[in-house]
């Protein structure tokens, strides 16, 4: 016997619900929607979950893939004294603990010397893996190792959220988590491309800004201004210039503040010119160039005080070029149309010298970038 | 339905600072920009490491 034809329903008795209705089929109604009102949240808890679970699965490769591309790197370029592999495990889980924020007073000057200390630890202790081992590689290592330590923090944070959801079957929890997730892979996937570029010392989106400069040094004698940045004097059309970018083609952004600060407490300085890449928005070209007023450096901001404090005590106006790039092409192999643009960014200083100084004035002018590949 | 396979081909420009013949050639490990590289094949000027570029294809 059977309780209720399937094959044959009648429809003005399903929708009408009037007092002959069937109370079996007013049950198959209405025992979803007291189903769903219980446990549509946890569904979709288990739906999220899967998607978050394949991004966390490729954050782990990442993680694990960077960190065996750089012990393979040091094995087998650097010849190191004993086997790295528990060092640089060690490097990798390092962290660094920002100063406390309660008083604002001074915390830029606090950051900058935990940054600092930061990297100058780094760089002492990539060195003893292999002591032969020549500035441009320690660069080199000290950007592997920077991109291996990101990739395992990245996959750290994102595990423990994803985790915790879980375990307390909490929605709302795993949603930002969802929302960020597609940013996040995005920039993973970019440091891991960066990976194979940074091994070849080959030039980066962000060193368009040190290209440029760059080849406006070439000819003239290059000097030291500050740690792992070079300076070079030269004239254009009756002004001095003076040319600054981090040294290279070594993988570093150099302390381009610091030179700035040495050549303004020595010269009178009238203007600066920044060039730099710059993230475009979703719908802009890329490789567009465009101009503006301010300190055009990125990073966590201590160098860009520094640099905005001096112009501002002594008065003196900041214009800034930019060469929009997405976030994966600022940190891979340049594109043709980013290196393309070399030259229009290059005519588009010389006019910006000319519209906003006068003969006799000195000018600075920053590369401001990461200068792998770029003497 | 499937994603395209995308590669990156490394390529470098050298350029004759004297006559600008530009040539377009697969980079090769080494290469640095504005390095001296070459004899110029048009002129006696000497080629110039100017640009070093990816392209992407899809595949």
């Amino acid at each position: 016997m059977s309780l209720v034809n399937f094959t044959n329903f009648d429809f003005d008795q399903l929708f009408a619900m009037s007092d002959d209705t069937n109370p079996l089929m007013m049950l198959i109604w209405i025992l979803p929607i007291f189903f769903f009102v219980f446990y549509g949240q946890r569904i979709q808890l288990y739906v999220t979950s899967g998607e978050i679970k394949k991004g966390i699965k490729k954050l782990d490769g990442f993680r694990s893939e960077s960190r065996d591309e750089l012990i393979n790197y040091v094995n087998k370029n650097l010849k190191p004294v004993d086997d790295p592999t528990a060092k640089i495990n060690r490097f990798i889980d390092y962290f660094t603990i920002m100063p406390v924020e309660m008083d604002p007073n001074g915390i830029v000057d606090k950051v900058q010397h935990i940054v600092r200390s930061r990297e100058d630890y780094t760089r002492e202790h990539v060195r003893s893996l292999s002591p032969q081992m020549s500035d441009i590689e320690l660069s080199k290592v000290q950007t592997l190792l920077e991109i291996a330590s990101s990739l395992q923090m990245i996959y750290k944070i994102i595990n423990h959220m994803y985790l915790t959801a879980k375990k307390q079957n909490n929605y709302p929890l795993i949603l930002p988590l969802q929302m960020i997730l597609p940013f996040i892979m995005e920039q993973s996937e970019a440091m891991k491309e960066a990976i194979p570029v940074f091994k070849k010392g080959q030039p980066v989106g962000d060193g368009i800004g040190p290209m440029v400069v760059g080849k406006m040094m070439l000819e003239n004698q290059k000097e030291t201004i500050a740690f792992q940045t070079s300076l070079v004097k030269s004239e254009f059309e009756g002004r001095k210039l003076f040319l600054v970018k981090a040294d290279g083609p070594g993988s570093t952004v150099g302390r381009p503040a610091d030179g700035l600060e040495k050549i303004v407490s020595e010269n009178k300085i009238d203007a600066i010119i920044m060039i730099d890449a710059a993230l475009k928005m979703e719908g802009e070209d890329s490789a567009t160039v465009a101009r503006g007023f301010g300190a055009a450096i990125g990073g966590i901001g201590t160098e860009k005080f520094q640099i905005e404090a001096i112009a501002t005590s002594k008065n003196i106006p900041v214009f800034s070029i930019v060469v929009k790039q997405s976030v994966k092409e600022a940190i891979t192999l340049m594109t043709k149309e980013i290196a393309d643009t070399a030259d229009d960014v290059r005519g588009q200083v010389n006019e910006m010298i000319r519209e906003n100084t006068t003969q006799g004035q000195s000018i600075v002018i920053i590369g401001v970038g990461n200068t792998g590949g770029v003497p | 339905m499937f994603k395209k396979k995308k590669i990156t081909l490394e390529y470098t420009i050298e350029k004759c600072s004297k006559c600008g013949t530009e040539v377009k050639r697969k980079y090769s490990d080494g290469d640095v920009l504005f390095s001296r590289c070459s004899k110029c094949t048009s002129c006696d000027g000497m080629m110039m490491i100017e640009k070093i570029f990816g392209e992407t294809l899809e595949q």
